[in-house]
């Protein structure tokens, strides 16, 4: 269940659509915000939001990337493996990721806190390798930044 | 008319064909996947590809979506169309997995048949097939994900055509997946249409699975006798029983697809407990037995009581052929009085829609589909007639406004594939502003002047009728001023009743004496009826029906009348071990088993002959021999001229 | 001569409203509200030779006018601001530092146009683009720039932003439309082109970041200026060169178009990093073929580029040195491809993880004498999909067996990576 407040920007947001569809990424955007992932529950409040069957809802979500309909940490990590970041030895800092999160990639921490997973082009080339923390994008790494970060981002719940 | 050469033959075609439509009107099948004529086009599949040598446009297309044009010169042999062609196979055979002697579609593929066609044969691929998880669809189909092909036509039909949101496709590139977002049955009433639809067995027909393939089946043009729609079919035999029935295409009726109803209820077809053998007393009796004890016992009762006093009662359930003999059956018993319906207000529903509607005002499909305007009076249309609604869609998706006038609430399973305002009368529907309307609205049960005061509304009508064959009701109960059952009993008229293929409700029976029935099922006429002759259904007989439009079908003998050979009573084997299931008995026998049915019309036949009546050879005399001739591979003949001839 | 897209930003922070006015911004939507006519911006962008700077290279005039003047119902404007080809960041970079300029274009595309509605489709990952664009339009609307009677006007302008979930396919134009639907994000065929039945069936144009952002230029100094801002004859204007790979300072930076390759290396990003060798570059993102050491000095233009059997794509220049296998690179944008197929087509959603499979199998030292047959005919064969997906994902390929073939050839009768100890 959401909140009633969340549900009512939610309604909002719907409202001020051209056509509810067009709605549809934010909403499930916002949903995924507020549970972590998009559950099957969120995909059925998606649904009621926007006038759509359930069905209708996962056609969409399954499509993005950046949608999660399995359980995910409470951060995201989005390694870079594209062709900018394959030049500057992203498979170096993607191993290095797993080695010290203890994943492969696809993998949740023990503790919950992260999920690795390779992502598409994150238009940082010129800063190349990089990745995002929930977010929160991080470029030029090396080994030692990203344990650097890891520990930040780790701390700042 | 763009005239184009297509492999060294020049064609002509209307404007908008599409070079693939150009190819087969000349006899070239240019072998696809995603194209189907009833759906948009998706050019997804790239299989029918070919290469434009000269003209507007050149080089490799897809021919699904390249509409004919003046000049062009079109090669389907080309060694690069062919090259193209044999690759699409390939990637599509990468993956696609090799359990053709375990798949139900196997035998009627479109992809066997065109991976053969395609020339792919060797596989060069190092990597792995991809797997899927299946879901649980429902009881009707079965579903195989990892045969897919990624042709959408499921998709597309399901949601597109049908109108359906609870099945579609998810995921991305490799990993698109068609299914429900949770497993559970599918919810629109025409998911049946999958399995025609799929070009392989991603979804078959869970109710017939692993019995026979195609080359097994006898099957024969039919038409679905769940409504009075009339939808095509083609229902697929193997040892007398009904293992599938399919769509059949026609354009003047049900396009390419039929409802669940049509395709899933068959089990009574198929009934063990169908009754078989022609009765006597409670003893089972030869056929010619049982016709002289019913003729003889026609006799008698109208010599003791009077033709007047006995009733023959047919029901919409009849082939036309039936009807017209009931009438003659009626005259060789001396003028016996004719039911064609039990129920008073059914009769003179459907004698008033039989009435009102004429060449100029009864609806064809493609009215519906092209109307501006449909209103629904007092009508639950899935309920009824389902595959008017994807007509009804059709207008809708158009830009068509459709009410639901006078309605009950529809219930949710009976929800249409379209938007409808209710409204409370016909006179809050928009007629003033003229254009293209159709009301639709059930015949049966309704009021004469109700059906009047909306046949002169200026529209184009549907009226349905109760039961497959209740416009031909409506028409002979209107031609031989024949009354409803229950008017005569009411009116203590009749004493006695002969029925044939007729459900006449307990309550009314109980007053009456049943000289003699016959019917396809089990029911309280039979059971009190002293004389019983068994009758084949429709998929066992040759007939006419006419559907609610006045449109006369024919349909086809399927298969032979008689026990299906699964399940067999121990009876018929030479001893009780050897009736193993599926086996057919080891011991010969020059009857079928339990095959003693014939058509209703013939047990008439048989029994005017017996009166003394004039022999019958062909069922179909005087006006309506216009029919006889009837193809039941066409589109049928409205026979509004045929009635007005007379 | 001052470039048009660079010219506001300051280093390490965005522009500010105040301070993009005071240097004249906005003054090419005065111009044009208060003299021009909707046809003459639409003229003043046909004589300028602008063209699609998202990787066609489309005359953005031309595009403009296929759609059809007296159509009723509305007419839209898409800003594509799916920037998720590999190796390019233009986009990003020049709406962290000036949202304006695609505000002030946009406002004037639409006028041109006759569009009351206009979107931006902002990608997955640029919230701080987004974020942006969002302060600006609230900017622009206060100062009466954008929104109710713009200027006092009759003409109300609305622009509106649609954030992504993230794939590749949505910045395929009629994929985009569909996106911004709500519904699957697969391309539409074409015919009908969105110029004519668009987003919800009306007539839509659908232009990169970067074009519209040159839009208020070209209005304010006329097409003249604005062709003669390029280095070649037949160019016009300017690109921004988004730079990856093995050079010293990888940036992104504005040049005029017809700027050598070997100028935007040496010049503008500090030459080859640790002192390495040029060995090929991929121009315009992913979707472009190698350009190899003897294009040098070629002038980095539409047509020149595409004489030397490469496209100049999005500006995405991602450069390899000597030490760089280019079938593991060419694997590596392989698979970028397949993963971001949107599944609607078969050679795309087939023909990619099989071409996949066999430059793992080569890149693994398993390749077979046959693969490079079957690799051709992919190169040949995946130009007949759906959209132009495939086909780009097949330039590099093509270029990898055109340009290094011996270094394929290598890996299979070395049974080995060349490149790898």
């Amino acid at each position: 269940m959401i909140p009633e407040t969340l549900k009512t920007s939610l309604k909002a947001r719907v409202a001020s659509a051209l056509t509810p569809r067009e709605a549809a990424v934010d909403v499930m955007k916002e949903l995924q915000a507020h549970y972590g992932w998009l559950t099957d529950e969120a995909v059925e409040e998606a649904a009621a939001l926007l006038g759509l069957s359930p069905l209708q809802v996962e056609e969409l979500a399954t499509f993005y990337e950046m949608i999660y309909r399995r359980p995910v940490g409470k951060k995201v990590i989005h390694v870079c493996d594209s062709i900018s970041c394959w030049c500057a030895d992203c498979d170096k800092i993607i191993q290095h990721l797993k080695d010290k999160l203890g994943v492969g990639l696809g993998g949740t921490t023990a503790d919950g806190m992260f999920t690795l997973i390779p992502c598409c082009c994150m238009g940082m080339c010129g800063d190349s390798p990089a990745m995002s923390v929930g977010g929160v994008p991080y470029g030029k790494l090396t080994p030692e930044l990203v344990d650097e970060i890891l520990e930040m981002e780790r701390n700042n719940r | 008319m763009p005239k184009l050469i297509i492999d060294d033959i020049p064609v002509e075609v209307a404007p908008g064909t599409s070079v693939l439509e150009a190819a087969r009107s000349v006899g070239i099948t240019i072998p696809h996947f995603c194209y189907h004529p009833a759906l948009a086009i998706a050019a997804a599949c790239r299989l029918c590809a070919v290469k434009l040598l000269d003209g507007p446009v050149k080089g490799i297309q897809m021919s699904c979506a390249l509409p004919a044009q003046d000049g062009m010169v079109v090669s389907t042999t080309d060694p690069e169309a062919l090259k193209m062609r044999s690759l699409v196979i390939e990637w599509l055979m990468l993956n696609h997995p090799h359990d053709c002697p375990v798949c139900d579609e196997g035998g009627e593929c479109l992809l066997q048949d065109f991976t053969i066609a395609g020339g792919h044969s060797h596989r060069r691929y190092q990597g792995k097939k991809r797997t899927f998880q299946n879901q649980y669809l429902g009881e009707g189909i079965q579903h195989e994900m990892n045969r897919c092909i990624e042709c959408y036509r499921c998709a597309r039909f399901y949601q597109d055509y049908a109108g359906g949101t609870d099945f579609g496709v998810m995921g991305s590139a490799g990993r698109v997946y068609f299914g429900r977002f949770q497993e559970g049955p599918l919810e629109s009433p025409f998911s049946g249409n999958l399995v025609d639809i799929c070009p392989t067995g991603v979804f078959t027909d869970k109710t017939g699975r692993f019995r026979a393939r195609y080359w097994d089946y006898q099957f024969a043009p039919s038409i679905c006798q769940h409504c009075s729609v009339g939808c095509n079919t083609s229902p697929q035999n193997f040892q007398r029983e009904t293992i599938k029935i399919v769509g059949r295409r026609n354009d003047q009726v049900n396009g390419w697809f039929i409802c669940d109803r049509a395709r899933f209820d068959k089990g009574y077809l198929n009934d063990p407990q169908r009754p078989r053998e022609p009765r006597l007393d409670g003893a089972t009796c030869g056929d010619d037995v049982a016709v002289d004890a019913a003729a003889k016992s026609i006799a008698e009762f109208v010599r003791k009581n009077g033709a007047d006093s006995l009733a023959l009662v047919g029901s919409p359930r009849l082939s036309l052929e039936g009807m017209v003999l009931l009438a003659q059956l009626a005259r060789a018993a001396g003028g016996a009085r004719l039911c064609y319906f039990g129920d008073p207000a059914q009769q003179q529903g459907s004698v008033a829609a039989a009435r009102l509607l004429r060449e100029e005002n009864s609806a064809y499909v493609r009215d519906i589909e092209q109307a501006q305007w449909i209103a629904l009076h007092a009508l639950d249309l899935i309920e009824e007639a389902p595959m008017l609604a994807l007509s009804v869609r059709k207008a809708f998706l158009a830009g068509a406004q459709i009410f639901l006038v006078d309605g009950d609430p529809i219930p949710a399973r009976n929800t249409p594939p379209f938007k409808y305002t209710a409204v409370e009368s016909l006179d809050q529907v928009p007629f003033e502003k003229g254009g293209k309307g159709v009301i639709i609205c059930g015949a049966g049960k309704k009021d004469p002047d109700l059906l009047a005061q909306i046949a002169s509304c200026g529209a184009k009508l549907v009226m349905l009728q109760p039961g497959a064959n209740g416009f031909a009701a409506g028409l002979l109960a209107q031609e031989h001023a024949a009354s409803p059952l229950a008017d005569l009993v009411a009116a203590r008229q009749v004493r006695g009743v002969v029925c044939f293929e007729a459900d006449v409700p307990e309550g009314l029976l109980s007053g009456l004496e049943v000289l003699a029935s016959a019917d396809w099922r089990r029911g309280p006429v039979e059971a009190k009826s002293p004389i019983f002759i068994p009758t084949t259904t429709w998929v066992e007989s040759d007939g006419t029906a006419i559907n609610y439009e006045g449109r006369a079908q024919r349909f086809q003998r399927s298969r032979l009348a008689g026990l299906p050979l699964k399940g067999l009573d121990p009876k018929y084997y030479g001893n009780a071990t050897e009736a193993v299931t599926l086996h057919p008995p080891r011991v010969h026998r020059e009857e079928v088993p339990g095959g003693a049915e014939r058509d209703a019309w013939q047990v008439m036949a048989q029994l005017i002959a017996r009166l003394g009546g004039e022999p019958v050879v062909e069922p179909l005399e005087g006006k309506w021999s216009a029919l006889r001739s009837l193809d039941p591979e066409g589109e049928g003949i409205r026979i509004f001229e045929i009635v007005a001839g007379e | 001569m001052e470039l048009p897209l660079f010219r506001h930003n300051r280093p390490n922070r965005v522009v500010t409203f105040d301070e993009y006015r005071e240097e004249g911004g906005f003054e090419a939507l005065k111009k044009a509200f208060s003299g021009m006519s909707p046809n003459d911006v639409q003229q003043a962008v046909m004589d300028s030779g602008l063209r699609g700077r998202g990787g066609a290279g489309f005359s953005t005039g031309r595009k403009w006018s296929f759609v059809p003047r007296d159509l009723p119902g509305p007419r839209w404007l898409i800003c594509n601001c799916d920037e998720m080809e590999p190796g390019t960041y233009k986009d990003r970079v020049l709406l962290e530092h000036n949202p304006y300029s695609l505000i002030e274009g946009m406002t004037l595309a639409c006028y041109a146009l006759g569009v009351r509605h206009a979107f931006i489709f902002i990608r997955k990952g640029y919230e701080k683009a987004a974020a942006n664009l969002a302060r600006g339009i609230e900017e622009a609307k206060k100062a009466g720039l954008l929104g109710e009677h713009i200027l006092g006007s009759e003409h109300s302008i609305d622009l509106d932003l649609h954030l992504s979930a993230g794939r590749y396919i949505c910045g395929e134009e009629t994929a985009l439309i569909n996106a911004l639907e709500g519904k699957r994000p697969n391309p539409r065929s074409k015919p009908p082109f969105p110029a004519v039945k668009g987003l919800w069936q009306g007539p839509t144009v659908v232009n990169n970041v970067e074009t519209l952002a040159n839009v208020p230029a070209i209005v304010a100094n006329g097409a003249p200026w604005f062709k003669g801002l390029a280095l070649n004859p037949e160019g016009a204007g300017s690109k921004l060169f988004c730079v990856s790979g093995s050079v010293k300072n990888r940036a992104c930076v504005e040049l005029p178009i017809g700027t050598t390759l070997g100028d935007i290396i040496d010049g503008a990003c500090g030459g080859m990093r640790d002192g390495r060798k040029f060995k090929a570059c991929i121009p315009g993102g992913a979707s472009t073929q190698f350009l190899k050491p003897e294009h040098w000095t070629l002038p980095m233009d539409y047509e020149t580029v595409a004489k030397a059997g490469s496209r100049l794509g999005s500006g995405g220049v991602i450069v390899f040195d000597e030490g760089h296998c280019l079938v593991e690179a060419t694997l590596n944008l392989i698979t970028f491809f397949a993963r971001e197929s949107c599944g609607w087509c078969t050679p795309c959603r087939e023909g990619l993880p099989y071409v996949k499979e066999i430059l793992t199998r080569i890149e693994n030292g398993r390749g077979e004498e046959d693969d490079i047959t079957i690799l051709r005919e992919h190169v040949k064969y995946l130009n007949y999909t759906f959209c132009a997906l495939a086909p780009g994902a097949m330039a590099p390929l093509d270029g990898l067996l055109r340009d290094f073939e011996d270094e394929v050839r290598e890996h299979i009768t070395k049974k080995k990576c060349p490149f790898k100890g």
